[in-house]
């Protein structure tokens, strides 16, 4: 299986050690859903300079039936990647929206009162941080550190 | 599984003694130590740094680096925790496999005794 376009998105929990790591893991999460938006993005807008003037039609596939719980486009491929491909940008939005929106307001939750050694368990629904849980039952681990004193003999 | 990442940062090797060989006998005296950098859930960066001195002392070779294990926690733990006392912790026996062909490679460059690749506890 080759994912054709899109991001995988993410439902799940994930622990971090440090909050500032979460801010990080976002950020990095944020730039990829703008790189994949603007990339399909790109192919849309492309294709709709170039058929100028047909509007949405070159992007609405006719081909579309329902066979058993799914739709099956078989009759008109192009456009029906196409429309698939309208609809993830249309998706992504609001998911970017979204994300854009709990980063810039981190500040608040880093203002907090936290435990130094807190842990901190994100939430992800579809690819959207939701909820934080500020852990202090399982804490970081101590840093590690080792000395030794080895020898090589032949 | 775990995996094990090593970098070599910074290699000093010096040849002290007009009167070393490479035909002498090799035994090396090597100081180490290894620091917590960077940690998250899945992964664990260390700075490490190894001193080689060949006994009697004609030769020394200073590595140092970093080593990412990537991983979960229990591989993580497993890759840092010295079985006993006597052995090293598994991380060290594979930073010192990896850097051991650089250190191999500049003692015959220095025409010193090259160390060998086993690694055991001193007075063991």
């Amino acid at each position: 299986m080759i994912q054709e376009t899109g991001t995988g998105l993410y439902s799940g929990i994930l622990r971090f050690y440090a909050l500032n790591d979460v801010r990080k893991y976002m950020k990095e999460l944020l730039e990829r859903y703008q790189r994949d938006y603007d990339k399909s993005s790109n192919v849309i807008g492309s294709l709709l300079r170039t058929e100028g003037g047909k509007g949405m039609e070159v992007i609405m596939s006719k081909g579309w039936a329902k066979v058993g719980a799914m739709f099956v486009d078989i009759t008109d491929p192009e456009k029906g990647g196409m429309e698939l491909t309208f609809q993830l940008v249309t998706e992504m939005k609001p998911r970017i929206a979204k994300t854009e929106e709990v980063l810039k307001t981190f500040e608040s939750v880093e203002a907090l009162p936290i435990p130094t050694d807190a842990t901190f368990l994100l939430y992800l629904h579809s690819g959207i941080p939701e909820r934080l849980v500020i852990d202090t039952t399982e804490p970081k681990p101590e840093s590690y550190a080792f000395k030794g004193e080895y020898a090589t003999i032949e | 599984m775990l995996e094990v990442t090593v970098v070599i940062e910074d290699v000093d090797a010096a040849r002290l003694s007009e009167k070393a060989t490479e035909n002498a006998a090799s035994n090396y005296a090597l100081n180490v130590s290894l620091a917590e950098r960077e940690r998250t859930t899945d992964h664990l960066v260390l700075s490490y740094s190894m001193e080689l001195t060949s006994q009697p002392q004609t030769a020394r070779f200073k590595v140092s680096g970093s080593a990412t294990l990537k991983g979960t926690r229990d591989e993580i733990k497993g890759g840092i925790t010295a079985p006993d006392s006597n052995r090293p912790p598994p991380v060290l026996l594979l930073i010192y496999e990896r850097i051991y062909s650089t250190v191999y490679l500049l003692a015959g460059a220095l025409k010193v005794p090259h160390p060998m690749p086993n690694l055991l506890k001193k007075g063991s």
